[in-house]
């Protein structure tokens, strides 16, 4: 009985002693790690997609290794629609090593015709981006941090508008909007004009090209076949290097 | 009378000593900054500190008699409770101005709850080996 009392008490207190340690070693050891966002977040535009490209270096510089890390962000619309959910996973960080990563956000415009959020394009709004980190830290303890945040989208086609198509020839229609998304517009305006019985009697083409923060308010010109004067509404196709989209139906009293 | 008073005033330095080492000494190094991480550590350092002088204290007591592991015994179970209380059952949550943080200490409870297992077999242990040692003397006598 005393030997068995006494091997419970060492037991005890070496359990003691470890989760002492290992209590103070996990607090020291997760004040060494190091989360750097040195470089410039990187934009680029290929096949209707937006990508951020955002480098980052964690360093583990702790006693225990950091394991299944997973950094994945995603971006909502206002009516909460996902537009973007983009993962980066780091399987291991040992300890002592330092790894260098890219974690890219992606927004595809094709996308957001497809899902109905065609509003993006017209009004500017805040989209709400969150973040979730995951990781297992010194292989017992899984931990994950998130946050919200919000983002202001800038509209490519914001206040757009046109005016009354000149009365004789040569016709021409004056058309305005200003580019407040964060990438420029280049491509071309496609018109069709349609009279009262919904027929097409006039269209028109125009080449854009818009940068980021600019507008645009030119006069494109167009070919009526029917009677200018009957002129019921406009719809205009867009066709960028970033979208594709129309018709816009405008309707002319 | 003049058994007692050597055991209150042992009681009284113990648990003087284990309120400073556990809650004094840590409020000073630590409170302050572990304050803005962890709101309510205060407390639950309080609470804990609270708890073990009082079991020092009554364990020093009610030290010669059964009765000390029994306090024990009760001793495990309330730490148990205590430290499933205060991690949350092993899912500890922090908000940090906008960034949340979730943590699974379920296998630092599953350690600390080891203990308590560990503390109670020996607390048994020790009562069986109490009464088996008393009945051997008054078999004896």
């Amino acid at each position: 009985m005393k030997y068995a009392i006494r091997a419970l008490g060492w037991a005890t207190a070496a359990l003691w002693i470890l989760v002492i340690l290992f209590s103070g070693t996990v607090v020291y050891s997760a004040m060494q790690i190091g989360m750097n966002f040195g470089e410039e977040p990187e934009m680029t535009v290929s096949n209707g997609e937006i990508t951020m490209s955002i480098p980052f270096s964690i360093s583990n510089g702790g006693l225990y290794d950091i394991s299944e890390l997973n950094i994945t962000t995603f971006i909502a619309a206002e009516d909460e629609t996902v537009i973007s959910r983009s993962t980066t996973t780091v399987p291991l960080i040992s300890r002592g090593d330092t790894v260098n990563k890219t974690h890219d956000i992606s927004i595809s415009l094709d996308d957001i015709v497809t899902k109905n959020l065609t509003y993006m394009l017209f009004n500017d709004i805040n989209l709400s981006v969150g973040m979730f980190v995951g990781l297992t830290y010194a292989y017992a303890i899984p931990l994950t941090i998130s946050t919200d945040l919000s983002m202001p989208w800038g509209a490519p086609l914001n206040n757009l508008a046109i005016g009354e198509i000149s009365p004789t020839p040569p016709y021409d229609l004056p058309l305005s909007f200003e580019n407040h998304a964060f990438f420029g517009l280049n491509g071309t305006i496609s018109l069709e004009i349609m009279d009262s019985l919904n027929e097409l009697i006039g269209s028109g083409t125009t080449d854009i090209l818009v940068q980021p923060g600019g507008g645009y308010d030119d006069t494109i010109p167009v070919t009526i076949t029917g009677d200018p004067s009957d002129v019921a509404e406009v719809r205009l196709y867009f066709d960028t290097s970033i979208f594709s989209f129309g018709p816009v139906v405008i309707p002319i009293e | 009378m003049r058994g007692i008073l050597p055991k209150v005033v042992k009681a009284t330095v113990m648990g003087l000593l284990w309120f400073f080492l556990l809650y004094v000494l840590p409020s000073l190094l630590l409170s302050e900054l572990v304050e803005q991480v962890m709101p309510g550590y205060t407390q639950l350092l309080r609470a804990f500190a609270i708890i073990i002088v009082f079991f020092v204290v009554v364990s020093e007591l009610l030290a010669g008699t059964i009765f000390q592991y029994a306090l024990k015994m009760g001793k495990a179970f309330v730490f148990m409770g205590f430290f499933i209380y205060s991690l949350n059952g092993g899912f500890l949550a922090l908000d940090f101005e906008m960034v949340h943080i979730e943590a699974d200490l379920r296998v630092y409870l599953a350690m600390l709850l080891t203990i308590d297992f560990l503390g109670l077999a020996k607390s048994l242990l020790q009562a069986i080996d109490f009464l088996a040692k008393k009945t051997e003397r008054q078999l004896a006598i």
